[in-house]
């Protein structure tokens, strides 16, 4: 790592720990390893969306260039949102893209991943299908987000409709995950998650 | 968007990591192949390049007449603020009045930028960076030879250029009714700013040199060495000074299609930096004057 990347990177990790501001936001860095290369982001779902509750952590790689290019930013915690990918994690954002500037931080970051939480863009997608249901039906794209908050990132929200559906898939032999993964890109309707999962 | 539009092409999440793979293969291509500020080669080795090309072989031919000398900079979107960014240090190593001058603008332009909202954690670390480069060239605790090594220390090169690249952001800013008129659709300045000026190996155009000239208030010309049927290179000075140009600009920059270089005029090559085994022996000769 860079000599001029790892001093940065040392003032940011003071910056985000000790500020309150950044406390009441609900964001949080801490370091994966001792070598300031990999660090670990925690941002906790917005209100009055579909995410409240929850808490995401996010894989954060600090290039050998930084801050000239942007860090590489993943989530871990599944999540069910258009510019996100349910299967990788992988984010569609701008600022983590070609408008990174070496201005902005990774207080910068945290806090645009959360306004990307309340503020989706389906027409930048990173997942088509998560886009698709978000802009063609968006009570069942607020409802299985919701429903994935809870099982992946702590959010108290219960779907016993859900449960039902995913209880059935299961007792034909289908693991949890693909049974998830089925029935959320279907909208929740069990002959669709079923023809999908079995041709 | 409304249910009937066709779905977003292209689902594959390894999509974005694939352009972003190939965009760094192609940058360290260009790396490995071009130093971030070259040494001094004469004018006439352009001539190699364009042996082929009779409109660009008559403009080179009638610039060895007023031009020198030239150093190439790595053609990585970061050409022009980087060639005026080194041009202007090493005029500062013997132009104690342009240190005087640029010393007394910048802490008022720091203030400006704080104003705008850009974030002062960040800027503070670029403007002291350049301030100390500025002091250190200006008080000559660094020298030529310095100079050119610290212009090619990648991370200390970007951070020169990533001061230069705010402070034109903070001028298109500040004047963002005048500079709105040159903006393309509904884009509004703040937005350009956003993505055409602070990102990093954004390409520059007449609107940034505009900008970060009158910004420092350094002159500047530009001598384009394009396709136009001209026999001669046509050249825009910034700013305009119109027909009557009374004072030669400080710096000047070559600009083939898409890249800037640092031009030396016939008179101001004692002033340049580490000469070449190509250099001509004048230039040598002042050198060691």
């Amino acid at each position: 790592m860079s000599n001029i990347a790892q001093q940065r990177i040392q003032r940011e990790f003071r910056e985000v720990v000790k500020s309150d501001e950044v406390a009441k936001s609900g964001i949080e860095l801490a370091l994966a390893h001792d070598d300031l290369t990999e660090l670990v982001g925690t941002i906790k779902g917005p209100p009055d969306t579909p995410y409240e509750g929850g808490t995401y952590q996010l894989e954060i790689r600090i290039p050998d260039t930084y801050p000239f290019n942007p860090p590489k930013v993943r989530f871990v915690t599944k999540i069910w949102h258009p510019n996100i990918s349910s299967v990788t994690g992988a984010i569609c954002l701008d600022i983590l893209k070609d408008q990174w500037a070496a201005a902005m931080t990774l207080r910068t970051v945290l806090l645009s991943l959360q306004a990307l939480l309340a503020a989706p863009e389906p027409d930048d997608p990173q997942d088509a299908v998560v886009a698709r249901q978000f802009s063609a039906d968006y009570k069942t794209f607020f409802k299985t987000a919701q429903h994935w908050a809870s099982v992946f990132a702590g959010a108290p929200h219960e779907h016993p409709d859900f449960d039902r559906l995913l209880t059935k898939l299961k007792d034909m032999g289908v693991d949890e995950s693909s049974a998830r993964v089925a029935l959320s890109s279907c909208g929740w309707d069990i002959h669709r998650a079923t023809e999908q999962l079995f041709n | 968007m409304s249910s009937e539009s066709p779905p977003p092409a292209a689902s594959g999440d390894n999509q974005d990591e694939l352009i972003l793979a190939q965009k760094e293969a192609i940058a360290q291509d260009i790396a490995s192949n071009a130093s971030l500020v070259g040494n001094l080669e004469p004018v006439y080795s352009l001539e190699r390049e364009f042996s082929h090309d009779a409109v660009f072989m008559t403009k080179i031919g009638n610039l060895k007449g007023r031009y020198a000398e030239l150093r190439r900079t790595r053609p990585d979107g970061n050409c022009f603020f980087r060639a005026v960014a080194y041009r202007y240090f090493e005029l500062l190593l013997h132009r104690p009045d342009e240190y005087e001058r640029i010393k007394a603008l910048l802490p008022r332009a720091k203030a400006q930028m704080i104003e705008l909202g850009m974030p002062t954690f960040t800027l503070e670390d670029f403007y002291d960076n350049f301030m100390d480069h500025v002091d250190r060239v200006g008080q000559a605790h660094m020298d030529a030879q310095q100079l050119f090594e610290t212009f090619n220390e990648p991370g200390q090169s970007d951070y020169l250029v990533v001061f230069l690249r705010l402070l034109t952001s903070m001028q298109l800013q500040r004047n963002a009714e005048f500079y709105q008129n040159f903006m393309e659709g509904d884009k509004t300045v703040a937005e350009f700013c956003a993505t055409e000026v602070e990102p990093m190996y954004n390409e520059s155009d007449h609107i940034h040199i505009t900008a970060l000239t009158e910004a420092t208030g350094i002159s500047l010309r530009v001598i384009y060495l394009d396709r136009g049927s001209q026999t001669e290179a046509s050249l825009h000075d910034f700013p305009d000074q119109g027909e009557s140009a009374a004072t030669t600009p400080l710096v000047h920059l070559l600009y083939r299609p898409g890249h800037y270089d640092v031009i030396y005029p016939v008179k101001s090559t004692s002033e340049s930096g580490p000469a070449t085994s190509n250099a001509t022996v004048t230039t040598t000769a002042e050198l060691s004057s």
